[in-house]
């Protein structure tokens, strides 16, 4: 049975505590950062962040949310990547650091905007969902020090199920309307799955996301057509033209000397 | 942070432009019943460096350059960069069988000659394909992603192919053009070694076909321009998170002054004012042979601008 982490916004206060502990189990480096104005820090996911709190504030109300690798059923970044350095091992997205080439592919492709490039690895990286720990029965460290119970991780059909109960009581005694379940059939299915107190836009998440590659026919139909059709006409026009007049011009020529 | 610089969108140019030489000539001399393939080889002799420096430039920016190979352990349909490397690779390697047997059926002569002469033609017919993989493939690169500028509308993919054969064009004429200067200039020893490299001492282009070229640029440039307004309507309309941002950053935003000025005035605008001013005058005259140089240079360097305001803006 497919695990999942669940990620219960409402119960998320912003320690911290999943960044410093996934940094110190997956030995991630400090990122030099400046102060921009916010809490919320370093201001993006990269090749030594995997997970981060994104801190938005709206009258009288905070929203935070844990943002890292969905682990996507149809993953976009395992799709493009031209060395098939990035794999699924069960439910779990793996980019394989001994092939990686840090191409970029994966960075430009991924609807979350998960994966980023380390530099002194030249390589891209990403939450592997501490694989090293799950394999041995252990929770995530970020699911294992999360201290409001906001990040869980267990049997994914469960989790959801617990996740529709808790939107049902925000909805009902919390004054949440929109709360809802994100991640449940997204992208094939998240093993990342949130709990969300509104609408996913309002958490930075896209409403419908897609496959990097599920439009890819017909981008090649469109390069190819324009080839084939728009760009060669005009040199048809031309350069028929210029055979046409020589023709005409030689026959003139004959004509002439007969 | 962007993962794509500048190194990538120069690439993408050169790729582009490479492909584009090569895609136009081939049609060209088709279309025109030209068999001494002089223009065939101009656009093969520029294509393969450009190629070629374009992909240094790729495997530099790698993460890790020194596992470039990896690349060419897989054959993954569904990856346009998979594609590329193979497509690039493919059309690399030919074009260089191609000038070898240019090289040596210049200095044989008979049977051998006609032979070699015959596969050369069915190389030719190869790289015409693959030249059209090539530049549709630069803009498929980008719109297979996640990008809103990139992949919300089908119409990148043209707009780099309307480009890269605009840009392709005009790097024939403005070789064209100066080697036709070396020509008749005193460079000896410049047109000795050319004589070398092209096996003879016929490889100028005569006038009336650079003409020729300099009006085809006008109508591929136009049909760029519908392409371009086009793209913006269809990302303005596109109901993809993001694309209505992504297209108000080059009208109004970050990158308004590069796209205004750089693509729509110097890669469409004043080529195609430059052009039709000077649509069937004789390239003989010193302002006209000034006016198609200045507006083929023009076309070059907007194709630049529109690879690195396209490859920028999906990023930011």
């Amino acid at each position: 049975m497919p695990k999942a982490r669940l990620i219960d916004t409402s119960k998320c206060i912003a320690c911290r505590a999943c960044q410093v502990a996934c940094k110190q189990w997956n030995e991630l480096s400090a990122e030099h950062t400046t102060q921009r104005g916010t809490y919320e820090n370093p201001p993006e996911l990269s090749g030594n962040t995997w997970i981060k709190v994104e801190f938005r504030e709206r009258p009288g109300e905070w929203l935070f949310r844990a943002h890292t690798c969905m682990h996507c059923t149809d993953a976009s970044c395992e799709k493009v990547c031209p060395t098939r350095s990035i794999s699924h091992q069960g439910e779990v997205v793996i980019i394989d650091q001994k092939r990686c080439i840090g191409c970029g592919y994966c960075i430009q492709s991924c609807p979350f905007h998960v994966p980023g490039k380390d530099e002194i690895t030249g390589t891209a990286r990403k939450c592997d969902f501490c694989i090293d720990r799950i394999t041995d029965g252990y929770k995530p460290a970020c699911a294992s020090t999360c201290p409001t119970g906001a990040i869980q991780f267990g049997e994914r059909a469960d989790l959801i199920a617990a996740a529709h109960r808790r939107v049902q009581t925000l909805v009902a005694e919390y004054g949440y309307p929109n709360a809802r379940v994100y991640g449940e059939d997204e992208m094939g299915g998240l093993h990342t799955v949130y709990i969300l107190t509104d609408q996913p836009s309002v958490f930075g998440l896209p409403e419908a996301p897609q496959l990097a590659i599920s439009n890819a026919v017909a981008q090649w139909v469109s390069g190819v057509i324009t080839a084939g059709v728009l760009a060669a006409l005009p040199l048809w026009l031309l350069f028929r033209r210029r055979k046409q007049i020589e023709a005409e011009q030689e026959s003139r020529v004959e004509g002439g000397t007969r | 942070m962007m993962a794509w610089g500048a190194p990538i969108y120069l690439y993408l140019w050169l790729a582009g432009m490479a492909g584009g030489a090569y895609f136009a000539a081939f049609l060209a001399e088709r279309f025109a019943g030209i068999v001494d393939r002089r223009l065939l080889r101009l656009a093969t002799y520029l294509g393969i460096p450009l190629a070629v420096i374009g992909v240094m430039l790729l495997v530099a920016d790698l993460g890790s350059p020194l596992r470039f190979w990896h690349l060419f352990t897989q054959f993954k349909v569904i990856s346009p960069m998979s594609m590329g490397t193979w497509i690039l690779f493919v059309w690399v390697a030919v074009a260089v069988i191609m000038v070898i047997l240019w090289w040596i059926q210049s200095r044989l002569a008979g049977e051998v000659a006609r032979s070699l002469r015959q596969i050369t033609e069915s190389l030719s017919w190869i790289n015409v394909v693959l030249a059209v993989l090539l530049i549709s493939y630069t803009g498929v690169l980008l719109a297979v992603s996640n990008q809103p500028l990139w992949a919300s509308t089908a119409l990148l993919p043209a707009l780099f192919v309307a480009s890269a054969t605009s840009t392709g064009v005009a790097i024939l004429i403005i070789t064209a053009l100066i080697a036709n200067a070396i020509s008749s200039g005193g460079l000896i020893e410049l047109k000795l070694a050319i004589n070398q490299l092209f096996g003879s001492t016929d490889w100028t282009i005569p006038n009336r076909i650079i003409g020729r070229l300099a009006e085809a640029d006008v109508i591929v440039i136009l049909v760029e321009s519908v392409v371009l307004i086009g793209y913006a309507i269809w990302l303005g309309a596109s109901g993809m998170a993001g694309a209505g941002e992504a297209l108000g950053l080059l009208t109004a935003g970050a990158l308004a002054v590069p796209f205004w000025i750089g693509v729509v005035l110097v890669a469409l605008l004043i080529p195609l004012a430059l052009e039709i001013a000077n649509w069937g005058k004789e390239i003989e005259r010193k302002a006209v042979w000034g006016a198609i140089m200045a507006s083929s240079v023009c076309v070059v360097l907007g194709g630049l601008v529109l690879r690195a305001v396209i490859t920028i803006g999906g990023q930011l």
